[in-house]
């Protein structure tokens, strides 16, 4: 299975771009597009409704789109619920109520868009094979990416510091010696085993869950689709994505540069000398702007003549 | 002379508990420090682990309370009357 993110500048096509992608490839093997934008346009461009659910196009192709909020909401929901559960005693002092302000913590969107991400990789990962991600503008994407590294270092500290605690709690346990029937009816149990202590494991859990993804990302299955346009200010951002995608070791596997006329042609080989300094010899496609639109309100936007799939063949 | 040796334990012992706690402080400020204006790791990692940090959560308002006499409680931890 192929995993491939579509990302670039808000408003230089990726939508179309990823679209067009997933029915060239629908034609051959099975595929699966996720709209992980909030300003969904998945539905617009096959022209179908679909409102933060699911739809099959044909056989071989699925379009979802993912409800943000509805996902950050689920995902507070249930932990607010464990949470009213061990503090149950607040529920007395009507205080729960507080851990509600929990939803407006940030952070909490790009967390249930990598859990989204996950979970899409888990769960239909053997029904098809392709998954393709359209994904919202350069800055959320860089930060949902980064998000599972940047978390296995904080876990990897607090972790650390975690094991000192039981260190520590350990040698109280030696130099106290066994406690008798009447203290051990009074004292509260503090873990001091590594395997006993419910933050070590749960942290230990995550790390597992943030490492197999970063494998996932970094592998040699997934790759990120880069889409810009023949202007100055898509090419410093999509310079600024490289250098991100680059920090984060994910693998850029195709350049294509959308809306290429004959007016822009001049333009537009400066902007791919430009960046081609930076990403060296990438495969490039060049996408002709399209004058569909011009056929009517009808006209199908994901049928472009351009062949998208070749350069997704990658090596493994 | 058995009670010196008891005595010495229960010295050595209120300082390694005293310094486990100082540890756990840390650690929740480290996990919870968002909410007083520290940089913080990933809210979510604080969700995550909030339901296991009651203890911690404790130590750290204990702590905020005893903040104005760190003095006296340095002196209390170093047997200083």
């Amino acid at each position: 299975m192929k995993i491939l993110f579509y990302t670039g500048k808000g408003g230089v096509g990726k939508s179309t771009m990823a679209a067009s992608a997933a029915w060239q490839l629908s034609q051959k093997s099975r595929v699966l597009i996720v709209s992980l934008d909030p300003a969904h346009n998945l539905g617009d461009i096959f022209c179908v409704s679909l409102n933060g659910k699911e739809k099959k196009m044909h056989d071989r192709l699925v379009l979802r789109e993912v409800d943000l909020h509805k996902l950050s909401r689920d995902y507070l929901e249930r932990e607010i619920g464990v949470l009213t559960r061990t503090y149950s005693y607040l529920q007395t002092l009507n205080l729960d109520r507080y851990f509600s302000v929990l939803k407006y913590s940030p952070g909490i969107e790009e967390y249930a868009l990598l859990t989204s991400i996950e979970e899409t990789i888990r769960k239909d990962g053997s029904n098809f094979d392709t998954i393709i991600f359209d994904t919202p503008p350069t800055g959320l994407t860089l930060r949902f990416l980064a998000l599972p590294q940047i978390t296995i270092t904080w876990i990897d500290r607090l972790a650390q510091i975690r094991r000192q605690i039981l260190d520590k709690r350990h040698t109280i346990q030696k130099i106290r010696g066994p406690a008798t029937d009447e203290e051990k009816k009074q004292e509260i149990k503090l873990a001091y085993d590594e395997k006993d202590d419910p933050v070590l494991n749960r942290l230990m859990a995550l790390k597992g869950n943030y490492e197999s993804l970063t494998g996932i990302l970094q592998g040699p299955d997934c790759g990120v689709v880069l889409v810009f346009n023949p202007d100055m200010l898509s090419l410093r951002e999509s310079e600024r994505l490289v250098e991100g995608l680059r920090d984060i070791n994910l693998p850029l596997r195709l350049l294509i540069q959308n809306k290429v006329s004959e007016e822009n042609r001049a333009v537009a080989g400066q902007v791919v000398a430009e960046l081609r300094k930076m990403v060296g010899d990438i495969p490039l496609l060049q996408v002709a702007l399209s004058t569909q639109l011009a056929c009517g309100l009808d006209s199908i936007l994901y049928e472009i003549p351009e062949n998208l799939v070749t350069n997704l063949n990658w090596r493994r | 002379m058995q009670g010196f040796g008891q005595g010495q334990r229960e010295k050595v012992l209120s300082l390694t508990c005293m310094e486990q706690q100082e540890l756990e402080n840390v650690f929740a400020l480290l996990l919870l420090g968002s909410f007083v204006g520290f940089p913080a790791p990933p809210t979510f990692l604080a969700v995550e682990l909030l339901p296991f940090m009651e203890r911690e959560m404790q130590i750290l308002g204990q702590r905020a309370e005893d903040a104005c006499d760190m003095l006296g409680q340095m002196m209390g931890t170093l047997g200083v009357d």
